[in-house]
């Protein structure tokens, strides 16, 4: 059954199997590949996208899931050039293999929405992403950079 | 397969093809600079090529060939940067792209360091002529810094060549700041891509001498990385990220045991489902290809793929421990045949040993799981068979095996065979690995043409790795009658993982691989001052297909002999920095980088209760890492709250991407030393997914400071010298914390 949503502030109906989760759904009918595939039972957080600004798990979440709503991709928070996530992220040059880094970018744009100061411990709860690489302690300079970079209006 | 048996057998190590090899090199004295002056990479609109390594464009990008795969270790950039320096190029205008696979890429360095001491330069002579791409064992660097760094000064030469015939003036007074060409008398001034053209139809110089480390200005300095824009806007395009023009989707499943036979499957409904388009089938797996990997997938788990299990020797990893016991205490039980050597020895440790006394004796057993890699992007390959050509798309750490084997497998000549390597999501040693291609042209043999990308689900990728074997040891050490270390004994038993590899490459090679030195590395050769030492190894096989993993043997061997070093400091009553550093003092180089940790980490300086600090060294690759752990342990729960490093490589080319390699290697063995490890049960990986095979969190990640100490000493490797002494390090923080001595990994407190 056709899906209609919005992806990337653009209306889009897709044509694939109410089931299919909206990672492959993406990846597959909708050609955002930025959106990765790490482990297909939520565990890893590669495919870390916002549905209504809120980061969500992709492979988990069937296609049906988010029919109306707003879905945002790592393409989409780069259409207008990288924002203030990305630009500490530049900054302090946190990817290694970079595989999993757009899972953690969305996920820490979602976080910096919703606290804009984010505590170590604020950071420690809300990313839950995995990286193999360790690009860990980079990246939590990068986040706390990131929201100094935000409240400046970056 | 039998062209590819036949003419490249002779990298598969033995040892009268090393001779011949040797006769070959020698006679052949072939030199790669100036195979590189002939072999040219192919162009694109406006660039002019120099030689194998560069192209310049008109508007003076440069464009490097890498023939390394970049893995998240920052190689694009480091041998980016060796040819940027030498053609004093603008950083802003350097790119990077994948080169072609010709024999003058070949990987001299891994070859040789694969070898063992007396064969080392029979196997560099003979690398040259296999000329095998291959990025391992942390030599990308090293490997490149002769012949790259000589390209680009030969550009440069035959760019001031140009510009000199140009301007009317003398070469030598020509001079390069950020890609441009200067001449200070008349105040001429041109970008250097101005002069490509006419550059590139000279000569090249007969020699050239490339700059002194005190004229760099952009190695030893911490450009911002080639990748990190596009990685970070979710642009890079993996192998998984491939699309092509009516592209298929497969995946894989294999039977569930770890070796044996598919022998039958079973479909739910009593045939395949609708989705199925295709499926083909293996020794020991089915791939279903579809539309969608999806719908693959879906179809797939209606499949039951009944096999035998190989029950070998390996049933579970508890039987397998109580074999390698039983190896240990010299019994050659029948099923295990152990293939015993020695890897290093001097003095007569065992006679000192066994003529100890009881309160000179120390002795301890160790243990390492096996380990899968886990590499972020999970195993993919894309594939297109048409027209007699073969098109592959793959994150290979060895694109011209994938060449070999892909030519070999679908029976075309070695030209018809274009690899296309991008990114890859992760490598760790994982990436050498085979059998994902073998299946995506098996898949792309079905397909009428049609390009098919097959992926694995985590669940196969950790279930069905090439592991890093698990391993016991024994150690035995003697002290003199002062109180001194006067012996040591060094036993181990575990598989070959070269011969896996190897075998797995090309099962005509199966043949003993010997000796593995990467079995002993880290353990062979020790820096500390002992009267008596002896290194020795038990070889027995496994039916357990194994890889390299990030530090291969020295993962394991720094954890034995680093946490051995802490027991005997203990007993002897001493400080265990200090005892190192006693130890060393023959050993300048590295009794500097310890003390460079220990001063770092504040070594003496006060920890809260329940916090413990422990230390350890290893050298790998050519480089020496000393960490300091701080741990926080409280009740079973282990946090590592610090870890100090002082690392010496020779030189850091690129100090801030060093620091990120030594941080995120100490994490990747943090990992293995806390949080996960495979085990077997009736033959049987038990682990799946991430939730039975968890990796650190951002969480759960200690703070860490690097000290990078630039001895000048020749250069070593980066990517995997963090790892080794993490566990020891941190085991040994366990048992200042604790009192708890901890001899296997994962660390588990009782």
């Amino acid at each position: 059954m056709p899906t209609a949503l919005t992806l990337n502030f653009a209306p889009l109906t897709l044509n694939a199997p109410d089931d299919k989760p909206l990672l492959w759904a993406l990846r597959e009918d909708a050609n955002l590949i930025g959106t990765k595939f790490g482990c297909g039972i939520a565990a890893c957080g590669a495919c870390t996208v916002h549905v209504d600004g809120v980061a969500i798990r992709s492979c988990v979440t069937p296609l049906s899931a988010v029919a109306g709503k707003h879905v945002t991709t790592i393409e989409g928070i780069s259409a207008k050039g990288p924002n203030a996530v990305q630009k500490a992220w530049i900054e302090h040059q946190v990817p290694q293999c970079g595989y999993c880094q757009s899972g953690f970018i969305m996920a820490t744009t979602a976080l910096l929405e919703k606290t804009p100061e984010p505590t170590d411990a604020d950071v420690d709860a809300a990313i839950t992403n995995l990286c193999r690489c360790g690009t860990y302690p980079a990246m939590r300079l990068a986040i706390k950079k990131a929201a100094q970079l935000k409240k400046a209006g970056g | 397969m039998r062209k590819f048996a036949k003419t490249k057998r002779a990298f598969l190590i033995g040892t009268g093809v090393v001779g011949g090899a040797l006769v070959l090199g020698t006679v052949l004295a072939w030199r790669r600079v100036a195979n590189a002056q002939n072999f040219k990479p192919p162009v694109k609109e406006g660039e002019t090529v120099f030689n194998a390594w560069l192209k310049i464009m008109p508007d003076s990008t440069v464009v490097v060939q890498v023939p390394r795969q970049d893995m998240g270790q920052g190689i694009y950039t480091t041998l980016a940067m060796l040819v940027a320096e030498e053609l004093d190029a603008d950083w802003s205008k350097v790119r990077a792209e994948q080169s072609q696979i010709n024999p003058v890429y070949g990987n001299i360095v891994a070859l040789g360091d694969s070898a063992p001491p007396a064969m080392k330069s029979a196997m560099m002579a003979m690398a040259r002529v296999i000329g095998l791409q291959l990025t391992g064992g942390s030599t990308s660097v090293r490997d490149g810094w002769e012949p790259m760094r000589t390209a680009a000064a030969s550009a440069r030469a035959m760019l001031l060549g140009a510009a000199a015939a140009k301007w009317r003036v003398p070469a030598g007074e020509l001079a390069i700041e950020k890609s441009e060409v200067k001449h200070a008398a008349s105040g001429k001034s041109a970008p250097f891509g101005e002069f490509a053209q006419a550059a590139a139809a000279l000569a090249p110089p007969s020699s050239v001498t490339v700059k002194a480390q005190k004229d760099w200005k952009i190695l030893g300095t911490s450009p911002a990385r080639l990748d990190v824009i596009e990685k970070t806007l979710g642009k890079t395009q993996y192998g998984i990220d491939v699309r092509l023009e009516g592209m298929l989707y497969a995946t894989v499943r294999h039977i569930p045991y770890v070796s044996g036979h598919l022998q039958e499957v079973r479909w739910k409904n009593g045939a395949p489902p609708k989705d199925v388009l295709h499926l083909a089938r293996g020794d020991n797996w089915l791939a279903v290809v579809s539309t969608s990997y999806w719908s693959a997938k879906k179809a797939l788990e209606e499949a039951e793929l009944i096999g035998g299990g190989d029950t070998g020797t390996v049933i579970s990893s508890e039987q397998l421990a109580a074999q390698y016991n039983e190896v240990l205490d010299g019994k050659d039980n029948g099923v295990m045949k152990p293939l015993r050597r020695t890897f290093g020895e001097h003095g007569n440790a065992e006679k000192a040993i066994v003529s100890a006394t009881k309160t000179q004796r120390i002795d301890a057993a160790y243990s390492v799981p096996f380990q899968a890699h886990a590499t972020m992007e999970p195993m993919n390959c894309t594939v297109q068979i048409k027209d007699g050509k073969v098109d592959v798309w793959v994150g290979n750490q060895a694109p011209t095996v994938v060449q070999w084997l892909a030519a070999g497998n679908v029976g075309v000549p070695s030209q018809n065979v274009t690899i296309h390597t991008p990114y890859l999501g992760g490598g760790f040693g994982r990436r050498v690995d085979l059998e994902v291609i073998r299946q995506a042209l098996a898949c792309a043999k079905l397909t009428g043409g049609k390009p098919v990308q097959l992926i694995w689900s985590r669940e196969e990728d950790i279930a069905h790795d090439a592991y890093r074997p698990a391993i016991s040891a024994r150690m035995s050490a003697a002290l003199d009658d002062k109180g001194g270390l006067s012996a040591w004994h060094h036993r181990m038993v575990g598989p070959s993982v070269g011969k896996s590899v190897f075998a797995r490459m090309n099962p005509l090679a199966a043949g003993d691989f010997r000796p593995d030195v990467t079995n002993a590395e880290g353990a062979a050769h020790l820096p500390y001052a002992l009267a008596n030492f002896k290194c020795d190894h038990a070889q027995v096989d496994l039916p357990v297909p194994l890889g390299f993993w990030r530090s291969v043997g020295n993962s394991y061997n720094a954890f034995f002999v680093e946490t051995f070093i802490d027991e005997i400091a203990f007993a002897v009553k001493k400080d265990p920095y200090l005892f190192r550093l006693e130890l060393l003092k023959d050993q300048p180089r590295f009794a500097k980088v310890v003390d460079a940790a220990a001063s770092a980490a504040q070594w003496s300086g006060a920890l809260p209760k329940g916090w413990g600090r422990g230390i350890a060294l290893a050298e790998s690759f050519k480089s020496i890492v000393c960490q300091v752990v701080d741990v926080e342990v409280v009740g079973k729960d282990i946090k590592v709250r610090r870890v100090v490093s002082a690392v010496d490589c020779g030189t850091a080319l690129h100090p801030e991407n060093a620091k990120a390699q030594i941080s995120g290697a100490a994490i990747y063995g943090i990992t293995a030393a806390l949080k996960s490890q495979i085990t077997l049960k009736d033959g049987q990986v038990q682990q799946r997914n991430f939730d039975t095979f968890p990796l650190l969190s951002i969480a759960e990640c200690p703070q860490f400071e690097t000290v990078i100490i630039n001895s000048g000493a020749p250069l070593g490797g980066i990517g995997e010298v963090g790892l080794p002494p993490i566990a020891p390090a941190l085991g040994n923080a366990i048992f200042a914390a604790t009192a708890k001595r901890l001899r296997s990994l994962p660390f588990v407190i009782a």
